[in-house]
């Protein structure tokens, strides 16, 4: 078996001394390539305690969001760009196992719960009771104050879309969307906008006083006098688990393997509600006291069964014939 | 002649390895056989149409206010105007989610719009994308347009005004159509540039708007489906080759401008150039100065605060370790690629402009000219994501493994960077009129001389123009930079996109502030390279 590592590792290393762009002249005995999308963080504490349990180096590659990385996943399937994947979520997993990108089972990394926000200082400002469901969006009272994230380029768009078919039922849903665009929701293109142009809780300032985020994103807007602006609605939240997996032809299967079991100990797990802004699957670790006050997870998700890659396209063209604008 | 085709040889094999070849991998990967289906989908043709007349709203509005821009800020003289110079070269750079932050947060302000009974405008996502459009596009039809105008010699405007004509008809009648070829070439590149916008589509429309750019994205990046994504990467090369013939139709017998060196004495603006000064005076205060001062503003604000707290902030890795790398070791990869990347453009661009600009005017050369101009012209009209999918499959494995190497980056930025840089060379050294160059052959210099000697002087500005824009071009890319930089090789826009990805407010000023710093390096550069460099005295035989 040692062997066998190190045949891999000797043409790993000739691959990537090749391509020009490894150390050259260091002692590191070997690298692993991990692909993440543009969120994913190892911090240099995490790579310094890989280095120590098993000699190997972790380079990360971002492939763009969990879409592009998936699909440039799927492209290169045969001469992959890494060894290990690392945020293919369950939206995005049925493509990744039909194109039988993954070597094995991919394992649960973190979670995360797509939840709407909505600015408690707006609403006792303006002396208005705050949503306390996903249904009441369309209520005229709420007529105008609602921010949301276009399914067809975000991915929390897609997750609440998603939770409104569970939701309203497959026949329901587009009257549901239908009810919210004569409600003037506004449709931003990705969460970027939403959150930090169009929402008032946050600091963009903007004109809508609730906005489609997650469940964590209340810890991160604390003021000084130690509460949070924000605060989620845990109601239809739908929960985003992100797997990680050993890519097929993955030039360095063993260590890639070995960094996979890593990313579920407590060395990574640690990190991840800090760097990531994402629940840990290890139970043990204790989240931050800004979140367990302020951002708990969701007691109830919707949506975990769904078919989501089968119904995408489906979903996805009749939701923009509602909201099409040219 | 054969001396000749041994020099076309290194760009033609640039651009047909770097570009052609995995551009046709992708789309022969992707388009199925009944790929010519898509174009007849109803979506399809609203994405079409919009594309197009978007594009061209765009365009005819930056031109519009762009000769009057040229004008005052070229061809006249007054304190400041460097400074202004290189100010409305700013927006090129900043990265599509900054501009479109910048306009979101004016469109917030809906109230005020409706109580002065503008509200449609303010409703209306598509002009918010024509406005931002303009935005971008204006300092390169006034730097391209300025670039001819400053070195154009005054006689005939001269003579003609001592003739009684009036300012605006001497401009009309005397000096557009000698401005011809330059305000063409503008049009075509804003043209193009507008019609493969994404970023600021994609974001002040809300994913809503369709267009050609917009509908590949979805189909790469969403759905994988590769057919839709080849077929409409088909139709942006039939655009380019379109947008392209039509301006050569335009402009076809390039005017011979008599050119005079920029450092003459120009006039200084007096009183009857105040519809130029009002016009441009508006449209820089208003259009770019207000929204970069907001943009300013907001990297200066702390905690509610004016503040240097987002600067701070940013000398770490971010302070939850966010980031990779620090934001100065991302500005230094970002300086590093543009150094390349503004190497080979201007290189390659200068030789092919060249080589372009000797060629006999026999018919069949002048059809060998066009279809190797439109060859270095199509990758700006080209998705970044189809050349980035089609990168991955290239070259993984095979002779050229560049894949993950970080010099991938700033050849993609030359790419882009190559057919600004001959649009703003060849109409100059075609405009300089075979004059000089005769004078030159009867002295006894052969061609390569007489382009050391005379054209590259004359021309010297316009190639400091180019070296500009390649080097702004690069450091806003975010396109290939996203696709295909890889780890510790972040850039400036690329760390920008990370910060803002996340909640709290300290990510969002840090973004704030790398935007400032974004907005720095370009003024410092531009500002730089508009330095008057002392000049070689030319020899006087050919004077």
């Amino acid at each position: 078996m040692f062997k066998k590592i190190s045949l891999f590792a000797v043409a790993a290393i000739a691959a990537i001394s090749l391509t020009g762009c490894a150390p050259m002249g260091d002692a590191t005995p070997t690298e692993v390539t991990v692909v993440t999308h543009d969120s994913a963080v190892f911090t240099k504490e995490v790579i310094a305690e890989f280095k120590k349990q098993t000699g190997i180096t972790i380079k990360q590659i971002k492939a763009g969001d969990t879409g592009a990385m998936t699909n440039k996943l799927v492209l290169t399937k045969d001469s992959p760009i890494g060894d290990v994947v690392y945020g293919i979520d369950n939206t995005f997993m049925s493509v990744a196992t039909e194109n039988g990108i993954i070597d094995g089972e991919a394992a649960p990394v973190d979670f995360a719960d797509v939840c709407l926000n909505y600015d408690k200082q707006w609403f006792s400002a303006n002396e208005q009771p705050a949503p306390a469901s996903v249904k009441d969006l369309t209520k005229p009272e709420f007529k105008g104050l609602t921010v949301l994230t276009n399914p067809a380029t975000s991915s929390p768009g897609l997750a609440f879309l998603a939770a409104t078919v569970e939701l309203f039922g497959e026949n329901g849903w587009e009257q549901y969307w239908t009810a919210l665009k004569a409600n003037d929701v506004k449709i931003a293109a990705g969460w970027e906008d939403a959150y930090f142009t169009d929402f008032s809780g946050s600091s963009g300032k903007g004109n809508y006083p609730i906005v489609l985020s997650y469940s964590s994103s209340p810890a991160f807007e604390i003021r000084d006098n130690g509460e949070s602006q924000t605060q989620s609605l845990l109601d239809g939240c739908f929960r985003q688990t992100e797997y990680v997996g050993v890519l097929k032809n993955a030039k360095n299967p063993a260590a890639a393997k070995k960094l996979a079991d890593f990313m579920l100990t407590e060395p990574f797990q640690k990190t991840l509600a800090d760097t990531m802004y994402v629940y840990p699957t290890l139970k043990s670790i204790a989240l931050p006291k800004e979140w367990s006050e302020f951002a708990p997870a969701a007691e109830k998700t919707v949506g975990d069964t769904l078919q989501i890659n089968a119904n995408r396209k489906d979903w996805l063209s009749k939701w923009s014939d509602i909201f099409a604008v040219n | 002649m054969s001396k000749k085709l041994w020099l076309w040889a290194a760009p033609l094999l640039f651009i047909a390895v770097l570009f052609y070849w995995p551009l046709l991998k992708i789309i022969g990967v992707g388009l199925s056989s009944n790929w010519y289906e898509i174009y007849f989908e109803p979506q399809t043709l609203k994405a079409i149409w919009f594309t197009i007349w978007q594009a061209a709203l765009s365009t005819a509005i930056a031109v519009l206010i762009g000769i009057p821009g040229a004008y005052v800020l070229y061809r006249k003289q007054f304190f400041g105007q460097r400074f202004i110079r290189a100010l409305i070269t700013v927006p090129l750079v900043l990265p599509t989610i900054v501009v479109a932050i910048v306009f979101s947060s004016f469109r917030a302000e809906h109230q005020i719009y409706e109580q002065i009974g503008m509200g449609f405008f303010f409703e209306n996502s598509i002009y918010w994308i024509i406005g931002a459009h303009v935005f971008v596009n204006y300092s390169l039809v006034v730097r391209t347009l300025g670039g001819v105008w400053a070195t154009m010699d005054n006689e005939t405007e001269e003579a003609s005004a001592l003739a009684g004509a009036g300012r605006l008809r001497t401009t009309l009648q005397i000096t557009l159509p000698q401005l011809k070829p330059a305000i063409v070439s503008a049009s075509a590149l804003t043209f193009l540039f507008c019609s493969s916008s994404y970023g600021i589509i994609l974001i002040l429309g809300g994913g809503l708007v369709q267009s050609v750019e917009t509908q590949i994205a979805t189909a790469a990046l969403q759905f994988l489906d590769l057919n839709k994504a080849a077929a409409l990467a088909l139709l942006q090369t039939l655009i380019t080759v379109v947008a392209f013939s039509i301006s050569e139709a335009i402009a076809k017998h390039p005017i011979g401008i008599e050119q005079v060196d920029e450092s003459t004495h120009k006039p200084r603006l007096d009183k009857r150039d105040w519809p130029a000064i009002g016009i441009t005076g508006l449209v820089v205060i208003a259009l770019i100065g207000i929204p970069m001062l907001v943009l300013l503003a907001k990297a200066f604000t702390f905690d509610g605060g004016l503040s240097l707290q987002n600067f701070v902030n940013l000398a770490g890795r971010g302070d939850r370790e966010l980031l990779n790398i620090s934001v100065w070791q991302a500005t230094l990869n970002t300086l590093r690629n543009v150094a390349i990347s503004a190497t080979l453009a201007v290189g390659f661009g200068s030789l092919i402009s060249y080589l372009l600009s000797r060629t006999h005017r026999t018919r069949r050369a002048r059809f060998t000219n066009r279809t190797i101009d439109v060859l270095f012209l199509i990758p700006i009209g080209i998705s970044s994501v189809v050349l980035g999918f089609g990168y991955l499959i290239t070259f993984g494995d095979g002779p050229l493994p560049i894949r993950s190497s970080w010099l991938i980056v700033p050849i993609v930025q030359a790419l882009m960077a190559l057919p600004l840089v001959i649009r703003l060379i060849y109409p100059a050294l075609i405009s300089i009129g075979s004059e000089h160059r005769e004078a030159a052959s009867i002295a006894g210099a052969n061609s390569r001389q007489t382009w050391w000697h005379i054209e590259s002087g004359i021309i010297r500005n316009v190639i400091l123009t180019a070296i500009g824009f390649a080097l702004i071009a690069g450091i806003g890319e975010f396109g290939a930079a996203s696709l295909l930089a890889f780890g510790d090789q972040a850039t400036l826009p690329t760390v920008l996109y990370a910060l803002i990805s996340r909640p709290g407010s300290n990510n969002y000023g840090m973004a704030m502030a790398v935007s400032a710093i974004m907005i720095l390096l370009t003024f410092v550069l531009v500002f730089s390279a508009s330095a008057r460099i002392p000049r070689r005295r030319r020899s006087g035989a050919w004077k």
